[in-house]
């Protein structure tokens, strides 16, 4: 799975940590959803969907 | 919501402290025990066991405290898949690890009692779930 969490947070101009923050999980996390090494639940896609303002079927490329 | 969140981690970080002293006391009585024995290894063992746990412990609570502090949950949902995987694989290789404790308890390792074996098979456990846990976390699930 690729992701473009990164490309989405720079547009923003948000660290992985404001991000973590704003989702409300653990900064590790964000870093393995940008690395494509973990698989989100529905629910934390949403989340990370809505604190960029993007549709999940944008951020989450399988 | 996040504060009754925060408070409820709060409660998780104390909880964890307390059962790691109770842990700790367990394991300093053990050696005590062992050692007015005469088992010194044993008595070694022990201590080496409730050092590791005093360490573990430490380290949690300061990486627990220092995440609340700046404003993380101290669990999230992959560190709960995390845990969840660790624990079932720890379990799961366990079974031959007492399978292997039940076959070769005469040949490699005699045992005292009962009670010191199922020690080794429990300790194996954590150290199992303690390796896997290190493992998922680098990796990812």
């Amino acid at each position: 799975m690729k992701t473009r969490i990164k490309e989405f947070r720079a547009r923003y101009n948000l660290t992985q940590e404001d991000l973590a923050k704003k989702v409300g999980v653990r900064r590790e996390t964000i870093v393995f959803l940008e690395k494509g090494r973990y698989n989100p639940s529905l629910q934390l896609a949403h989340d990370v969907a809505k604190a960029l303002k993007a549709k999940i079927e944008e951020l989450f490329i399988f | 919501m996040k504060k009754n969140k925060t408070s409820k981690d709060k409660l998780r970080l104390m909880a964890i402290v307390i059962l790691s002293l109770l842990l700790i006391s367990t394991g300093t009585l053990f050696s005590l025990a062992t050692f007015k024995k005469g088992d010194i290894a044993g008595g070694f063992l022990g201590i080496i066991i409730a050092i590791s746990i005093l360490g573990f412990a430490l380290f949690v609570f300061i990486r627990g405290n220092r995440d609340l502090k700046e404003g993380y949950p101290l669990k999230d949902e992959r560190s709960k898949k995390v845990i969840e995987k660790a624990s079932s694989t720890a379990f799961y290789v366990s079974l031959y690890l007492l399978l292997a404790i039940g076959f070769f308890s005469d040949e490699v390792a005699k045992f005292r009692d009962v009670s010191q074996a199922t020690s080794v098979a429990v300790g194996g456990m954590a150290i199992l779930f303690l390796t896997f846990w290190m493992y998922y976390n680098k990796k990812g699930i």
